[in-house]
């Protein structure tokens, strides 16, 4: 920290001296009048400055109300300078000895509205250096954020969905505050760290919270909030995808790159946005579940079934349907829609003001925004509001400052517990409110202790466990958090070689703190007073203070036309800590005291204070060129030194190399006459990128506490072994990638070939033979490639004055599979097949993860007839004795004998029992293709009308909640699929018996395997922009209103709720697993946007 | 000018690469690194009481069940005095009904070796401690050691007679480089390790720490005896069992608690005179028990046999009760495992103070093992004597006596076996018990665990678990198959192959 103050400082130091060699000249007197040139008139209050040679203002006066101004000029070979709002600035008038200079200002009316960009769209990588669009040598996308605005997102992350090729963000729950999850390209890393870093503008955005904050039941919804920057704030976002792109940003960047620009001012008069969103959205019905009536009638059958002992509903009283037994009777006999109870209509509003304009020196962009939202689940909401101002100021022309600061405050409502989970399976006979011993409906939530179903707890992680009354869960317990953060980032620019040499300076710093708080009282549960469940009261802090710096040097020659160079060389530090505390205590004297300082239970081991305390710092020195020679041969290449505390002190050290090149084919003589080609263009780059775990001080052996003492002496344990062989996992990428630009740019399109193959594969918990004392170590095992192809085409097919219709379409294929791998490294996943609900899966070293294996489900035995075993004939398999053989399950491990009404699995090898032999290839969760498509058609110029898809084809999907729904082997609710169960001898159906915890009737089976494939109606938008004369008429520069549908219809052969499930690759056997219970919500949102 | 700022830079650029190094290196703030541990006393003491800790539980952040609820199912589960509760998860009925699969998560004996791993962390660093630390004396650090040995020796002790042959690790793991495969030792090697290390352990020992608790919660010498004891036992040396017995015997520091206030003496405060080794847990760190036998969907019952056969009640007169029994061992009507859930007759415990201790040895064990031994070296009115001094005591049921012969070895043999049902009911031990008494002589009554079935397992499984339990190798634990997975040298025990 104290070295960058000092660097700071020095520079700071060095920049007062030279201000002062400007002074101690002859002075002189300039005098004169300011006009428009149009009318002539006098313009009162512009302002005239004396600048010197590098434009730094020297010295400067307004005009009076006659427009005349007297300036004392320092020194006689300076210049004037004239501005004034509206009017274009009047640049450099040599004084040439004159002493009466009158200046004409031209009105820039004009201007202001319609601005016309005629240089090329550059990309920045973020790192400083500007590369023309055309020229760049690696794989970018990028997004104007326009045409994200219209959609309802309460972050950016959501917008994007499905825009750029090869990005796939998913959202890990529909609920407001829900984190998003984003992958670029797939998988290059088993680490847990899969997201992509973020830079905005230019410095790197902290997203992810350390390890170790997972205390209460805080989970990953609380880190929602990390990207809050309003979406009306930014001006555009690009991803760098592949590694040559990415590899200036080293390590934190191997996942892919978001680089985000915020909207800053320009020259002109104050212009004051305002854009307003609302919107209201809904759950879609979701499964069908069983009403009490018909719970009640599957229950005692599933009991049954297990042995032939009938549920004895004298003791099981939720069955009993007595009348004289009120307080039963009234409280189980009911027909409650559980989920219904949790849902309600969602709303949201967006409102964003801004302000932006300047001048000659100064330009701001300011900007507060309220974003609120009330979740389709009860007990949720989110607030939250956000400013930011953004600065620029030029001291001369060659020193600038920039000073942005950006402010967020949070306030978010979430769930205690995930209730839909538990409405789902909650037993519909049950009551909401509890009825009394008379019959009488009381005002209290029915919570009882315990039911058929269970009771509440927690495990001892602290997980919560069991069932409860969710509407009670929702409405009584109590998980909020407040979070503010705060981001000042100064930039500091100087040339110190005009048009040559520049050096650039960042400091941000970012403030983060946020305060959980959350009670579970006595009726949530139901439990009794003696557990510490009850009243129990947490409250959490946590601050992260970060600190990141970047000093760069840009070297930008000027050779003649053939030559362009750029040298770019950077220098980088981050520094990052994070301290978090935590308090609980339970048993507090009422429901209504919630905050853990009253006084409570807090001696035992679950409850108790804990803290955490981490940092974590990296530098990185970087260098980096860019030639390009007769704008058609480009190379650039760089090299990156990577420093990370988190390695040991022999691995602490990585440099990483980048090298990338374009050809512009279209630019040779040759193909000049193909003039309907205006840009064809191949790419190659190679670059490593080094990537370091993600938990902090591995390498040291470390020793802990207990949490309990031993006989009131505290023990002490060794908490990991020191990782003394851990070093970077390197990410080698390679693209291939095509760029073409076709009949006057109206047809844009790239195409890439990658592999990321990562060495030294980083695993965190690979799995360790527990003799060692430890079940897991984190190591580097071997190498996996991540590889693919994107497409991308924009097109304007139809272009008049009147019409204008766009289309684009991106599609893209991703895969990864194992090349090598340790011997320690498990060869098939954990599941056991010879247990209900699991599927196999292998590790094949070159083959794409994602494929999965199970029995062939074949129906439902209809009577004993059908149990025999056959063999290969059909003919049935008799034993010595002559007797006919019946199907068994794994024998002889297990030997359960077939019953009629139980599932039916082929026997592939016909010995007669059903084990690990007789399991197939049942599919792969690997998309054979991505991506999306839309039209966006624009009719005079002000109605838009645009729509997008997405898709995915080619994969199979594993629909659990089919399974968890239909299973009938728990006491939770199923959906009415089971209705047509197999019930008597001689039924003939495809849902297998009711059979409680037994059986093998929900085996890993080609049942639960559909096809994933969809194609969804993502969004579409209508807006209208109001013609200019009725913008006069109101006084207004810009006026449009839009209205947008979302996820509208899916085209999809899958039954489940929702084909687009995101495989969170987390090691060699992750696969697709649908468990979501609802749809994602259809969303309506309207929106008004003006300027004035 | 530009000369300056090229100066600056460069300087700037130089002070940073020097100050890199050093900026880069950082420690963890909330937890202490072992370079700067191993320096006091006190550390080592610490470190001891860390594995005595792990008895009581898994540590923040592993996720595993507490060790004593794997010792209760490994010693109760396949044997007769438990039955299944409606919380019962399907790993835990298949070990009850012998359907025994490696993939069965209940094999696992990860606990075991991680509190090994404690100690074995004691043993490697402690002795370099006396070097750093000058009053740190040497009787002090042998007392250290002797715990840390003779905890890892009941540890292996399990081991061995849960899963027979099994790996043998004396070394701590604290660096990545030490991992390396470590296949299988055979029971017999590691047996004669478990042997060697108590009886160095027996000869470092402290005799007591001062006050009754810490004696009974931490390992003393008269520990150690009983454990070789034990284990002499289970190696059939029966001359050298009862000279560990008798030394504990003889030491006059623990007696018999008197059966009228025996219950809240021994099971619900702890500590009594007969502890000989508890696992110490208290207000802070509940056991698991609560939730595997109170609720309503508990885990276990109690099997309606122990009331009926075990103990046995007397119909004629209802006051006339073994103490161990009724509303000791097992609450009547709803057939709760009360041992551990009691705080007197007709009290329960409420969850807040589930903190029964867990009973590795108390003093009858060592009376009845005396006995067992005896039995078998032809010391029969012996044997017959220790088995009433412990019947009397808790005033057993005139329906429970047999009158073997005393050259009958086999007669006393069972009798002792039921009287140590008695006792040691639902305390881990049943089941290592019978295994101990069928493998005897070679397995020569191996008609005590085919008759448990009858008891144990639903009657459509009987047949099936009893033409398993003739394999001798199907009466210790497969190895899980992750340690397989993870260590391609173990050999799975070949009937679970």
């Amino acid at each position: 920290m104290n070295k960058i103050f000092t660097r700071i400082s020095t520079l700071l130091l060095t920049l007062l001296l030279m201000w002062s060699t400007g002074y101690g000249q002859t002075i002189t007197t300039v005098r004169g009048k300011v006009t428009d040139s149009k009318d002539k008139q006098t313009i009162i209050g512009a302002s005239v400055v004396e600048v010197d040679k590098d434009r730094r203002t020297v010295n400067g006066v307004s005009t009076d109300i006659d427009g005349n101004y007297v300036l004392r000029i320092s020194n006689p070979n300076n210049k004037i300078m004239v501005s004034f709002i509206g009017y274009n600035t009047q640049r450099e008038i040599s004084i040439n000895g004159r002493t009466i200079i009158n200046i004409q200002l031209v009105p820039s009316t004009n201007n202001l509205d319609d601005v016309t960009v005629v240089a090329r769209r550059k990309t920045n990588n973020g790192t400083g250096m500007n590369v023309d669009d055309r020229d760049r040598t690696t794989a970018v996308a990028t997004i104007d954020a326009k045409v994200l605005e219209e959609m309802q997102a309460g972050s950016i992350d959501q917008a994007l969905q499905g825009r750029l090729s090869g990005v796939d963000i998913a959202a890990t729950s529909g609920d407001p505050g829900a984190g998003m999850s984003i992958k670029i390209r797939g998988t290059s890393s088993l680490n847990g760290a899969t997201e992509p870093l973020i830079v905005v503008d230019g410095m790197p955005y902290e997203t992810s919270v350390p390890e170790g904050f997972n205390f209460a039941t805080a989970d990953d919804q609380g880190y929602a909030q990390l990207l809050n920057i309003a979406p009306s704030d930014i001006k555009d976002i690009s991803v760098l995808k592949d590694a040559a792109a990415t590899a200036l940003w080293g390590s934190r960047g191997s996942n892919g790159v978001l680089i985000i620009n915020t909207k800053r001012g320009s020259i002109g008069k104050p212009q004051i946005s305002y854009t307003f969103k609302g919107s209201l959205s809904q759950q879609p019905s979701a499964i069908p579940m069983l009403t009490g009536d018909q719970y009640s009638m599957l229950i005692p059958e599933e009991f049954m079934n297990r042995n032939g002992v009938p549920l004895n509903t004298q003791t099981v009283k939720e069955f009993q349907y007595d009348p004289q037994d009120l307080y039963w009777y009234k409280n189980y006999s009911n027909n409650t829609d559980w989920i219904s109870a949790v849902s309600r209509t969602g709303n949201l509003q967006d409102h964003n003001i801004s302000i932006s304009g300047g001048g000659e020196k100064a330009r701001y962009f300011a900007s507060l925004g309220y974003f609120g939202q009330q979740g389709t689940t009860i007990g949720t909401d989110l607030s939250r509001i956000t400013t930011r101002i953004n600065l620029d100021y030029n001291v001369s022309n060659r020193l600038r400052f920039r000073t942005d600061i950006a402010y967020t405050h949070v306030l978010n409502n979430q769930l205690y517990s995930n209730v839909r989970d538990v409405a789902y399976s909650k037993m519909p006979n049950m009551g909401i409110m509890e009825y009394n011993d008379y019959g009488l409906l009381t005002p209290n939530y029915f919570s009882p202790a315990s039911n058929i179903q269970g009771y509440f707890y927690f495990d001892d992680k602290n997980a919560i466990k069991g069932t409860y009354n969710p509407v009670a869960m929702a409405m009584a317990a109590t998980n909020r958090s407040l979070g503010d953060r705060i981001i000042p980032h100064f930039n500091l620019q100087y040339d110190i070689v005009k048009d040559l040499l520049m050096a650039t300076t960042d400091v941000v710093f970012d403030i983060n703190t946020q305060k959980t708080s959350t009670f579970l009282p006595q009726i949530a549960t139901g439990r009794p007073f003696t557990e510490i469940t009850v009243n129990r009261a947490t409250d959490l802090d946590y601050d992260v203070f970060n600190v990141g710096t970047k000093t760069n040097l840009l070297f930008t020659p000027h050779l003649n036309d053939k030559h362009k160079l750029q040298a770019l060389m950077s220098f980088q530090t981050a520094d990052n800590r994070y301290v978090n505390q935590n308090v609980m205590n339970a048993n507090t004297a009422s429901s209504l005291f919630q905050d853990p300082s009253i006084p409570g239970r807090t001696q035992n081991d679950q409850i108790k204070l804990g803290s955490v305390q981490t940092q974590y710092r990296t530098v990185a020195g970087l260098v980096n060129a860019n030639y390009g020679f007769l704008d058609r041969y480009f190379i650039s290449g760089s090299l990156r030194l990577d420093g990370n505390s988190r390695f040991g002190e022999n691995n602490r050290f990585g440099l990483f190399p980048s090298l990338s090149t374009r050809y512009r084919i279209s630019g040779e003589r040759f193909m000049q006459r193909f003039k309907f080609i205006d840009d064809l263009s191949f790419r190659f780059s190679y670059a490593q990128s080094g990537n370091a775990p993600k938990k902090d001080y591995t390498f040291y052996n470390t020793y802990g506490n207990f949490d309990w003492s031993y006989m009131g002496i505290s023990g002490v344990y060794t908490q990991n072994m020191e990782l003394t062989n851990l070093k970077w996992e390197t990410v080698h990428g390679v693209n291939y990638g095509l760029s073409f630009a076709l009949f006057n740019s109206r047809v844009v399109g790239d195409a890439e070939i990658y592999r990321n193959r990562t060495k030294d594969l980083f695993l965190p918990g690979l799995r360790l033979a527990t003799y060692t004392g430890f079940d897991a170590v984190d190591m580097n095992i071997g190498t996996m490639d991540n590889q693919g192809w994107e497409f991308n085409i924009n097109t304007q097919v139809v272009k008049s004055k009147k019409w204008r219709v766009d289309f684009s379409f991106n599609i893209a294929q991703n895969q990864n599979m194992i090349r090598e791998i340790s011997p320690l490294y498990p060869t098939e996943n954990k599941a056991k097949i010879n247990e209900n609900g699991k599927f196999k899966q292998f590790l094949q070293v070159n083959n794409p993860f994602g494929s999965f294996y199970g029995f062939k489900f074949q129906g439902v035995y209809k009577d004993r007839e059908e149990t025999v075993a056959t063999d290969k004939n059909g003919a049935p398999i008799l034993n010595p004795n002559g007797d006919k053989v019946y199907m068994r399950f794994n024998y002889p491990a297990t030997d359960y004998i077939f019953q009629p009404g139980d599932a039916k699995y082929e026997d592939i090898n016909h010995d007669g029992t059903i084990d690990y032999k007789d399991i197939v290839y049942l599919g792969n969760s690997n998309p054979k293709f991505t991506g999306g498509f839309g039209p966006s058609i624009t009719f005079n110029g002000n109605i838009k009308l645009s729509a997008f898809f997405s898709y995915r084809t080619g994969y199979q999907l594993i629909n659990g909640t089919k399974m968890n729904t239909t299973n009938m082997y728990g006491y939770g609710n199923q959906s009415t699929a089971v209705l047509r169960r197999w019930r008597n001898e001689g039924d003939v159906t495809d849902v297998p018996r009711a059979l409680y915890g037994s059986g093998y009737n929900w085996l890993g089976s080609s049942r639960y395997v559909e096809d994933g494939s969809y194609l969804k109606w993502r969004t579409v938008t209508l807006r209208y922009d109001f013609d200019k004369q009725f913008l006069k008429r109101v006084k207004l520069n810009a006026l449009s209103i839009y209205g947008t549908g979302e996820n509208l219809i899916t085209f999809t052969k899958y039954l489940g709720q929702d084909p687009e499930v995101g495989t969170k690759i987390t090691d060699a056997f992750s696969i697709a697993i649908d468990n979501s219970m609802t749809p994602p919500p259809k969303v309506i949102t309207i929106g008004i946007s003006t300027r004035f | 000018m530009k000369r300056i700022i090229y100066k600056v830079s460069l300087l700037i650029l130089l002070f940073s690469i020097s100050s890199c190094k050093k900026w880069l290196t950082l420690q963890p703030q909330d937890g202490i690194i072992r370079n700067e541990f191993w320096k006091t006393k006190e550390d080592v003491q610490a470190a001891v009481i860390g594995c005595y800790s792990s008895l009581l539980g898994a540590p923040t952040g592993i996720k595993d069940r507490a060790l004593v609820d794997y010792l209760f199912m490994w010693g109760e589960l396949r044997a007769d005095m438990v039955s299944p509760g409606p919380g019962m998860s399907v790993d835990e009925q298949n070990i009850m009904i012998v359907n025994i699969l490696s993939s069965n998560p209940i094999t696992s004996w990860k606990s075991l070796y991680r509190t090994i791993n404690y100690c074995n962390t004691v043993i490697d660093f402690a002795p370099d401690v006396k070097k750093v630390d000058n009053t740190f004396t040497q009787a002090s650090l042998d007392a250290y050691m002797a715990e840390a040995l003779a905890l890892r020796s009941l540890m292996y002790f399990y081991v061995v007679r849960t899963w027979g042959d099994a790996p043998l690790k004396l070394k701590s793991t604290s660096t990545d480089q030490e991992i390396q495969n470590l296949g299988i030792t055979e029971k017999a090697t590691i047996l004669n390790q478990i042997v060697a290390d108590l009886l160095k352990a027996e000869s470092l020992a402290a005799v007591t720490y001062g006050n009754k608790q810490y004696d009974t919660g931490r390992i003393t010498k008269y520990t150690i005896e009983t454990m070789l004891a034990d284990v002499y036992l289970w190696m059939e040396k029966y001359n050298d069992c009862i000279l560990m017995c008798d030394k504990v015997i003889d030491s006059k520091k623990f007696s018999l608690v008197p059966g009228a206030i025996m219950y809240n003496n021994v099971f619900f405060t702890g500590n009594s005179t007969e502890g000989i080794f508890e696992f110490q847990f208290d207000a802070q760190k509940l056991n698991p028990f609560y939730a595997m036998f109170a609720p309503v969907s508990r885990r276990l019952n109690a099997s309606p046999n122990v009331l009926e056969a075990i103990y046995t009640q007397d119909f004629v007169n209802d006051l006339n009760v073994d103490r161990r029994g009724l509303h000791a061992a097992v609450r009547p009507g709803d057939n709760m495992i009360y041992k551990y859930m009691g705080v007197d007759y007709n009290t329960s415990r409420t969850p807040d103070i589930s903190y029964a201790h867990w009973f590795a040895y108390r003093y009858p064990d060592v009376l009845l093992m005396k006995a067992e031994a005896c039995a078998q070296v032809g010391r029969g009115q012996d044997a017959l004597d220790l088995v009433k001094v412990v019947r009397d005591r808790a005033g057993a049921l005139i329906a429970t006596e047999r009158k073997p012969d005393v050259a009958d070895k086999d007669g006393i043999a069972d009798y002792i076996l039921e009287e140590r049902a008695r006792e040691f009911s639902f305390e881990g031990k049943r089941w290592y018990d019978i295994l101990r008494n069928a493998k005897r002589d070679n397995y020569r009554r191996l008609d005590l665990i085919l008759g448990m079935v009858s008891e144990a397992v639903p009657s459509d499984l009987q047949q099936s678990a009893i033409v398993k339990y003739r394999d001798k190798n199907s009466h210790y634990l497969p190895i899980f198959d992750d340690e397989i997975s993870a260590d391609q040298t173990l050999k799975q025990n070949p009937f679970y192959k």
